[in-house]
């Protein structure tokens, strides 16, 4: 459609659109305002921006949502820079946990704020003013009060025990929600009906414990694996039993393009041009299961051309 | 000729039709089709259709319809309060396509081109005249693309009419001159009594002709153009010279259409995003899991971490 | 190599003085930052039907549909002030408008449950399970 256009850089962004918590804007209760800071995800070992609450209350992480060719009007004004950011409360103590797991090695009880040291990232030690975070070190660490302060010894035992828990929780939100767990896309006009349910549980433990991987070590994410019970997975493209598809609602899905060129020979190989950014992420996505959308139209009837 | 229900919304298509004369219900009718304002960048294109008995072709040479393109538009009035006063054996429709819709239509996912268009929108209006029991034996009609493709094309979908596409018909055929003027009239009267949908307050109206090489059309063009939304709906976005007045002076937008991004080119646009976002912050030498990956939740839904604001 | 001691504070009190705004998200990429005549060309033309709303933007069909933030959660949009010469410095933001609720659109296609904005919408209660407080 449109001749070749030369993109221009985008200068940095000096304005935001985010989704925070309500309790971030609470201004009754401190005196200092909140502060974005940078700590070191637990998963990636690498800085990640993180949010502290007025008086390092509450942790709250910092999620981008962000599609291309997207853009905001905000008011009576543009921004270039369609990201959304979520700003979402979090448990301090997958931050904290590193670092106890860290000293845990050398076996002794130590002060946790001795403990809770970062050259890279100073801010990390704020983490121990989070309302939670000494409240909650009982579920990862032996506790030994001596004196009258306390001396914590990181337990994985423990640990193990409290990520199960996490990972209950989450399956527990994961059924409430309808999320689609299984192999495949999401979606939430078609539901995948599986022939046996019992793979079910063993989806929503393995989902759950991923998305829990997100805060903790690749160590740690194998070991809660091996907790749980679920064997590494092997390659997910084995062949599974073809899934039927069925409809939720009967809310009419516009097609955009002519979808009887996805037919299952073409499936594997490259996409046809002028696909969508979401047809693009369609076509990279596992297939296994999933019926090309040629098999509902019945082979005589031609799809609409304009 | 009541143009309120067009007014009403200008940026959708809208139908207008007079009576159907009870004469053209039981005789065999000829029906020209012509259409107005095809080749400007501001304002709507019209369709209109003019029918009338075979019988009664003299009478309507004897209106002196004549070549509408040479006549001023006081006189085309004059000639459709004839043809509007000859209502017992005269009839006509007209189909408005805004200029939104032209735009639209032309700048849809799915190409649909000017040409498609017009044949889709003459097409409606014959199948209207044929629905609403006119008894239809020929049909005239000026080009638009190949004639003999247009020819075929009609002749298939309205078998037992006799369909004559013709270069230059309205000077040939009464009919057609019939419809051309019912369009201009139409189109002339829409295009002066525009209402901007937009805010705009007092939008000067000294546009010229609306035809792209009008140097006045082109000055107006360059002082209704906004950076970012571009110009009013009067304005044919689909027209050359609107999008290159665009490229030069407003401000670039991206689509996840535009031309297929070489593997280059979208390298450079993600490069393009806050180079920031691509720093890590981790000392040197220390082992890194760069590759540890996302989970789909937030692949699927296009959540990220992120390393600065 | 960026800095990781300096912070951004997001000045709170600011959410008493910022104004409700309306939020839109484009389905496409305006390279320009700046004011923008919104009202004029976009709500004044933006067309209301029960289950969407279209407008064109730059001669193309655009369907939108209306998010409202999800519960528990607030639209604030960020501004920041008094940008730092290095990354060494600390910098400042402050809530230059507020919103519940915003609207996204996608170029002609309906808007449905299954665009990834609305998808993205699921997470803050996700995030509830996956961060809040286990029992002792």
């Amino acid at each position: 459609m449109a001749t070749k256009k030369k993109r221009t850089p985008n200068a940095e962004s000096d304005s935001w659109v985010v989704i925070a918590a309500d309790s971030v804007i609470d201004t009754q209760k401190h005196d200092s305002d909140p502060a974005f800071v940078r700590l070191r995800n637990p998963a990636t070992d690498e800085a990640s921006l993180y949010l502290l609450g007025s008086g390092d209350v509450q942790l709250y992480e910092v999620k981008a949502f962000q599609e291309d060719f997207r853009s905001w009007f905000i008011g009576q004004a543009v921004q270039r820079d369609g990201k959304l950011l979520f700003v979402t409360p979090m448990d301090p103590l997958y931050l904290i946990l590193p670092y106890l797991i860290k000293s845990g090695k050398e076996g002794k009880f130590q002060p946790v704020e001795q403990l809770v040291v970062d050259e890279e990232f100073p801010a990390c030690s704020r983490l121990l003013s989070c309302t939670r975070s000494l409240a909650s070190l009982h579920h990862v660490t032996e506790e030994k009060e001596v004196g009258g302060r306390k001396f914590h010894r990181y337990s994985e035992e423990k640990t193990m025990s409290w990520l199960k828990k996490k990972v209950e929780r989450t399956v527990a939100a994961l059924r409430m929600r309808n999320v689609c767990v299984g192999e495949g896309v999401t979606s939430a006009t078609y539901v995948r009906v599986k022939p046996e349910s019992d793979g079910r549980e063993e989806d929503f433990l393995r989902y759950a414990h991923g998305l829990l991987s997100e805060y903790i070590s690749e160590q740690l994410s194998k070991a809660l694996l091996t907790h749980l019970g679920l064997p590494e997975p092997s390659s997910p493209k084995e062949a599974e039993p073809p899934s039927k598809k069925r409809k939720l609602s009967d809310k009419p899905v516009e097609a955009g393009e002519d979808y009887t060129k996805f037919n299952s020979a073409d499936f594997a190989r490259k996409p046809p041009k002028k696909m969508t950014t979401a047809q693009k992420s369609l076509a990279k996505v596992d297939k296994t299961g999933m019926k090309p959308m040629s098999s509902f139209f019945s082979p005589k009837v031609k799809a609409e051309k304009k | 000729m009541d143009l309120s229900s067009f007014e009403a919304d200008n940026s959708s298509s809208c139908r207008l039709a007079s009576h159907i004369p009870e004469v053209c219900r039981t005789e065999d009718c000829c029906l020209g089709i012509d259409e107005a304002g095809r080749g400007p960048v501001l304002g709507p294109m019209v369709y209109g259709i003019c029918f009338c008995p075979v019988s009664k072709k003299e009478d309507l040479k004897d209106l002196k319809v004549a070549d509408s393109k040479t006549l001023t538009e006081t006189e085309r009035e004059n000639l459709f309060q004839k043809l509007d006063e000859a209502k017992s054996y005269i009839g006509w429709a007209l189909q408005i396509l805004s200029p939104n819709t032209i735009s639209t239509s032309m700048l849809q996912r799915t190409k649909y081109n000017l040409n498609a268009l017009s044949h889709d929108t003459a097409i409606g209006l014959v199948q209207y005249a044929l629905d609403s029991g006119v008894q239809l034996k020929e049909v005239f009609v000026d080009t638009v693309g190949p004639a003999e493709k247009y020819e075929e094309k009609l002749s298939q979908l309205f078998p037992g009419i006799e369909v004559t596409v013709r270069p230059k018909a309205d000077s040939l055929f009464p009919v057609v001159s019939a419809a051309s003027i019912c369009a201009k009239v139409a189109r002339d009267r829409v295009v002066k009594d525009w209402k901007f949908a937009e805010d705009l307050g007092e939008v000067d109206t000294d546009y010229g002709s609306g035809y792209p090489n009008d140097p006045k059309t082109k000055a107006w063009l360059l002082k209704y153009m906004d950076p970012v939304f571009g110009y009013p709906q009067f304005v044919r976005f689909s027209w050359s010279t609107a999008q290159t007045l665009m490229d030069s002076k407003a401000a670039t937008v991206h689509w996840d259409d535009d031309d297929e991004e070489t593997g280059e080119k979208a390298a450079q646009r993600q490069n393009n995003r806050s180079m920031l976002s691509y720093f890590s912050a981790s000392a040197g030498g220390k082992d890194h899991n760069p590759t540890r990956k996302t989970h789909r939740f937030f692949t699927e839904r296009r959540l990220k971490s992120l390393n600065t604001l | 190599m960026s800095c990781n001691t300096s912070v951004t504070r997001l000045c709170v009190s600011s959410v008493n003085e910022a104004q409700r705004a309306p939020v839109h998200l484009t389905p496409c990429e305006i390279e320009h930052n700046g004011p923008a005549q919104v009202s004029q060309y976009f709500t004044a033309t933006t067309k209301n039907r029960k289950q969407e709303q279209t407008v064109s933007f730059r001669g193309r069909c655009l369907r939108g549909q209306e998010l409202s933030c999800p519960q528990g959660y607030t639209g604030l949009v960020l501004k920041e002030i008094n940008k730092p010469g290095s990354d060494q410095e600390d910098r400042t933001v402050k809530v230059s408008s507020v919103f519940d609720k915003l609207t996204y659109w996608n170029l002609e296609t309906p808007p449905n449950s299954d665009d990834t904005v609305v998808m993205a919408m699921d997470w803050p209660e996700l995030a509830e399970a996956i961060h809040g407080p286990v029992e002792d």
